[in-house]
């Protein structure tokens, strides 16, 4: 009982803040002159969520779904990284630097090696978390032996990844038709793509396997481990995990290889799952988004998979939305913006309702 | 009724989740009085308080001021009640000066060229002159407030409240960060602004000072309204029974020592604090089984440092620290810990605790890395909250939710007894107490001496360090006296007098020709000390109000009154306060 009570205190200023956002970009939606029931609704068709009127050859609403899932992975693992840095008091802005590094690493290490997909599929895991996780600890080492600033570091390896790893792909990697790194061998990929079932073709994420399992392993990390425990400790006090003993160095380390880890899963999932190639000289939203994504969820491991679902909901279904509801897909960035806007002042919103509540109970009092 | 309240307030009610923090309070303040408000840590003083001066809003009971019932919105609103309020810390901007910091937000302006308003400084400085030697506050408007000591800051929110035209002043514990000096002036200029029509509410939880100004006295017991008492008819044993609610003793009763073998062995330790500045000065001490020894010293004098130094917080520049036979000099904090060492932080908020932990996790913040709690890297929350449970039980920590709730929202005496009971339940054989009780009232105060006292009795080697002389006085079985961290003097605690402790810690080396400066000025702090006895104290005082109105007649010598007021103690205190700015980087 107590239980419940807690989890739906933690739950309902977020959603509070998600209806509000849908209420106000809906008005929006209709100021363009479009009606917002439908927009919504398309949302929720172009993700799978809802039948669509019509399907082509070898398409259905399940193909719809698999590629909504397929599409999120990534940002599950993004937003993980954020929260477990979060979680020990740092600010890990590098993530899509780090998404790249492992990314392209795995790519070129494996993409482009002919090795079976047995032996593929795990190795681009594990190289994504190995390359992740040395580039958080590299801004973990930083930070404790020199005192770096995390926010500084990460921005500056975000552009040393993009432009070395441009440099790179341009160089010897380039497909010249796509512009793009060579597209990588289907062994390699962690998504069967075009995977014929029944009458259908589906693309199956096997990414979100790992996503599921890495979000109980960072619930367990934080709640039931020592580690967990102390980097919690470092997160809220460094002076006074410092007094208990705790090596605070040690923590702050620890924190960002864990954080890279996920980051560089992240990577491996978008750039060897989702695309199968890498767009040079870009950077990929994903690593910001992930921190929005992240606070929605209120830095929890089970909140970030609903959050991240429903930020990437409405930009999946965005394209489907203009089509059929006739709204431009901007605006999926202007709803996005309005539930991040909104969840973001969810502290006042609390504060208001708290308020509200105390005086309520005086009013009735006065009534009496 | 017939009389004229300026203040009342009546059945005021106000909850926090999970407690009542005031329960159908009703107090009526009359004009020009000095109205005391007593009571436990977490008995609702500041609660009552914040709701006048407009920070929250009761949930039920009404306000009036000078007869009308107003809705005191904000503390904005409140200052325009003429309410004033001196918060424990204060609101000032530190790279301010004086004045600037006083006239903030209500500067006088001047029009330059006839039409851009910028503000008058000059008239600033020569207003907060003028009010500050009406009151007798003795500030130098022109003085940047970093640069000065603590007690002048107070002087400054005082004038604060002045220049706002306030009536009805609120005083939050406003002796907690003084001195025994520095009391004895503050504590007449309340009275001086009593006697200038003024309305003051002090809220404290320190007997004597009720005892030497307050007309009338309410105390406050779990968010209950006691009794309202007037003090010159009560004695500081009734007052103190009731705040506690049960019989409470002044002196600490202890049986002799019985010293065993030695635990502690601190040899020529020289500690340098960040700013490479030397703190503590080639000091040696040994703590044996069974006994307290206790470090005396005005605060800033590196007796802080020395606790930090044998706890692995603040590394050692040369010198040995032994315990149990074995160097711990290079020991890490963890192996200091598991090897026997009990730590109460001074700074129990930054160290003692992790603020956004719940109560279960901050009790096991030394053992949780061990059986129970932890197995293979993996905690066991049903140990958290068993030991969370019995710890509570044992200490009587009272907080809102038990177990899960999170330490910031407790009150600081509940914070502190939840260290208290996390360090002697890990039974080392070394404790360190550090300002055990600052900010207690008298029965946490008297529990947390009994427990210490219970721990030398089991043979524990206990070093405490306070600036209460009292606590040192009534504790101690050896007194060391530090000053400009240096070892002045060690001994048994009765080859002692206050008096002579006192001079060993203003650094004066108990010689006859100092004799006739020193005393006076130990004279002023037996005062201080020593609770209500009486006689002494008011003729004390009296000589003390003088030479304050004296001084602030002539402009120039405005300063001066803090220094033959304060006497040796301000050299030390100011020094003290830029050290540990310095160690706080």
């Amino acid at each position: 009982m107590k239980n419940k009570n807690k989890i739906w205190n933690a739950v309902k200023i977020p959603l509070l803040a998600i209806l509000c956002s849908l209420v106000a970009a809906g008005v929006i939606i209709a100021l363009t002159g479009s009606n917002p029931f439908r927009a919504y609704y398309a949302l929720l068709q172009g993700s799978g969520l809802a039948p669509k009127a019509a399907y082509a050859n070898y398409k259905s609403m399940l193909t719809d779904l698999f590629s909504y899932v397929n599409y999120f992975t990534p940002m599950i693992f993004a937003a993980l990284a954020v929260a477990v840095a979060l979680r020990a008091g740092l600010f890990n802005i590098g993530v899509s630097g780090q998404m790249l590094a492992a990314g392209f690493t795995a790519t070129v290490l494996v993409g482009y090696s002919g090795l079976g997909a047995v032996a593929a599929k795990p190795l681009v895991i594990l190289i994504g978390m190995v390359v992740g996780g040395l580039a958080g600890a590299l801004v973990g080492f930083l930070k404790y032996r020199f005192n770096i600033n995390e926010v500084v570091s990460t921005i500056m390896l975000n552009y040393i990844f993009q432009y070395v790893i441009s440099f790179l792909i341009n160089t010897y990697f380039v497909d010249p038709v796509s512009r793009q790194s060579v597209e990588v061998s289907a062994a390699s990929r962690l998504t069967l793509m075009d995977t014929q079932a029944g009458n259908l073709k589906i693309d199956i994420p096997l990414g979100i396997l790992v996503a599921l399992a890495a979000v109980v392993l960072v619930w367990i990390l934080f709640d039931k481990t020592k580690l967990g425990y102390e980097l919690k400790a470092v997160g809220f006090s460094r002076s006074a995990a410092r007094y208990a003993g705790i090596r605070v160095g040690r923590c702050m380390v620890l924190s960002m290889t864990i954080s890279g880890m996920l980051a560089g899963l992240a990577g491996v999932t978008y750039y060897l799952g989702y695309m199968g190639s890498i767009q040079p000289k870009v950077l990929l939203n994903t690593g910001f988004d992930a921190i929005a994504v992240s606070l929605l969820g209120s830095n929890n491991p089970f909140g970030i998979i609903f959050s991240t679902m429903l930020i990437s909901l409405i930009s999946k279904g965005s394209t489907y939305m203009r089509s059929t509801a006739g709204v431009d897909t901007e605006i999926a960035s202007v709803i996005t913006g309005i539930i991040l806007l909104f969840s973001a002042c969810s502290a006042y919103i609390r504060h208001r309702l708290e308020r509200r509540r105390s005086e309520k109970a005086q009013t009735a009092k006065e009534d009496r | 009724m017939g009389e004229e309240y300026i203040v009342e307030m009546r059945h005021i009610t106000k909850r926090f989740p999970g407690i009542v923090a005031n329960d159908d309070v009703t107090i009526q303040i009359r004009k020009g009085e000095i109205y005391a408000l007593l009571g436990e840590n977490g008995a609702g003083k500041s609660t009552l308080m914040s709701m006048l001066f407009g920070m929250y809003e009761p949930d039920e009971g009404e306000i009036l001021i000078r007869g009308e019932k107003v809705k005191i919105e904000s503390p904005n609103h409140a200052t325009r009640l003429n309410i004033g309020m001196v918060h424990q810390h204060f609101k000032l901007v530190s790279n301010y000066t004086v004045a600037e910091n006083i006239v903030m937000g209500m500067e006088p302006v001047k029009k330059v060229l006839g039409c851009i308003p910028v503000v008058d400084i000059k008239k600033a400085n020569s207003d907060i002159r003028a009010l500050s030697e009406k009151y007798g506050l003795a500030v130098n408007p022109t003085d940047v407030i970093e640069n000065i000591n603590v007690s002048t800051q107070q002087r400054v929110e005082i004038l604060k409240m002045l220049y706002r035209e306030a009536e009805i002043l609120i005083f939050d514990e406003p002796t907690a960060v003084l001195t025994p000096q520095e009391i004895d002036f503050l504590l007449e200029i309340i009275k001086g602004l009593r006697e200038k029509g003024k309305t003051i509410i002090l809220i404290t939880h320190k007997l004597e000072e009720i005892k030497r100004i307050a007309d009338r006295c309410a105390i406050l017991n779990r968010g209950k309204l006691i009794d309202v008492l007037d003090v010159a008819e009560t004695s500081t044993r009734v007052m103190a029974n009731l705040m506690v609610g049960r019989e409470v003793s002044f002196e600490t009763e202890k049986k002799p020592a019985d010293f065993g073998k030695v635990v502690l062995d601190v040899s020529n330790l020289n500690v340098f604090n960040k700013q490479e500045f030397q703190v503590v000065k080639n000091v040696s001490f040994q703590v044996h089984e069974g006994e307290i020894l206790a470090i005396a010293g005005v605060a800033g004098n590196g007796q802080v440092e020395i606790a930090d130094a044998i706890a692995g917080l603040m590394p050692v520049r040369s010198g040995k620290i032994v315990l149990n036979g074995e160097d711990i000099t290079g020991a890490s904090i963890r192996e200091r810990t598991l090897k026997g060492i009990s730590y109460i932080p001074e700074d129990r908020q930054n160290y003692g605790v992790v603020m956004d932990f719940t109560l279960s996790e901050n009790l096991a913040l030394k053992n949780y890395f061990k059986e129970p709690f932890c197995r293979k890297g993996m905690l066991d929350n049903r140990a958290f909250e068993e030991n969370s449970r019995r710890l509570i039980e044992k200490y009587d920590i009272r907080s809102g939710q038990g177990s899960g709730t999170v330490v910031r929202s407790m009150s600081g005496g509940n914070q502190q007894k939840a260290i208290v009971g996390r360090e002697i339940e890990l039974a080392s054989p070394l404790m360190i107490f550090v300002q055990p009780t600052r900010g207690l009232d008298i029965g946490a105060i008297e529990n947390i001496h009994r427990q210490m006292i219970a721990e030398r009795d089991r043979g524990r080697a206990i070093l405490l360090i306070s600036l209460e002389l009292d606590e040192i006085m009534n504790c101690a079985d050896t007194i060391a006296v530090i000053y400009n961290g240096e070892l002045q003097k060690i001994a048994s605690a009765g080859s002692l007098t206050t008096n002579q402790v006192g001079e060993f810690m203003m650094g004066v080396r108990q010689k006859e020709t100092e004799k006739s400066t020193a005393g006076k000025s130990e004279a002023g702090k037996e005062a201080a000390g020593k609770s209500a006895t009486g006689k002494g104290t008011a003729g004390k005082s009296e000589a003390g109000k003088e030479a304050a109105g004296r001084s602030v007649t002539g402009k120039g010598t405005a300063g001066k009154s803090e220094t033959g007021k304060e006497a040796a103690g301000k050299k030390v205190t100011g020094k003290g306060a830029e050290e540990k700015g310095g160690g706080e980087e």
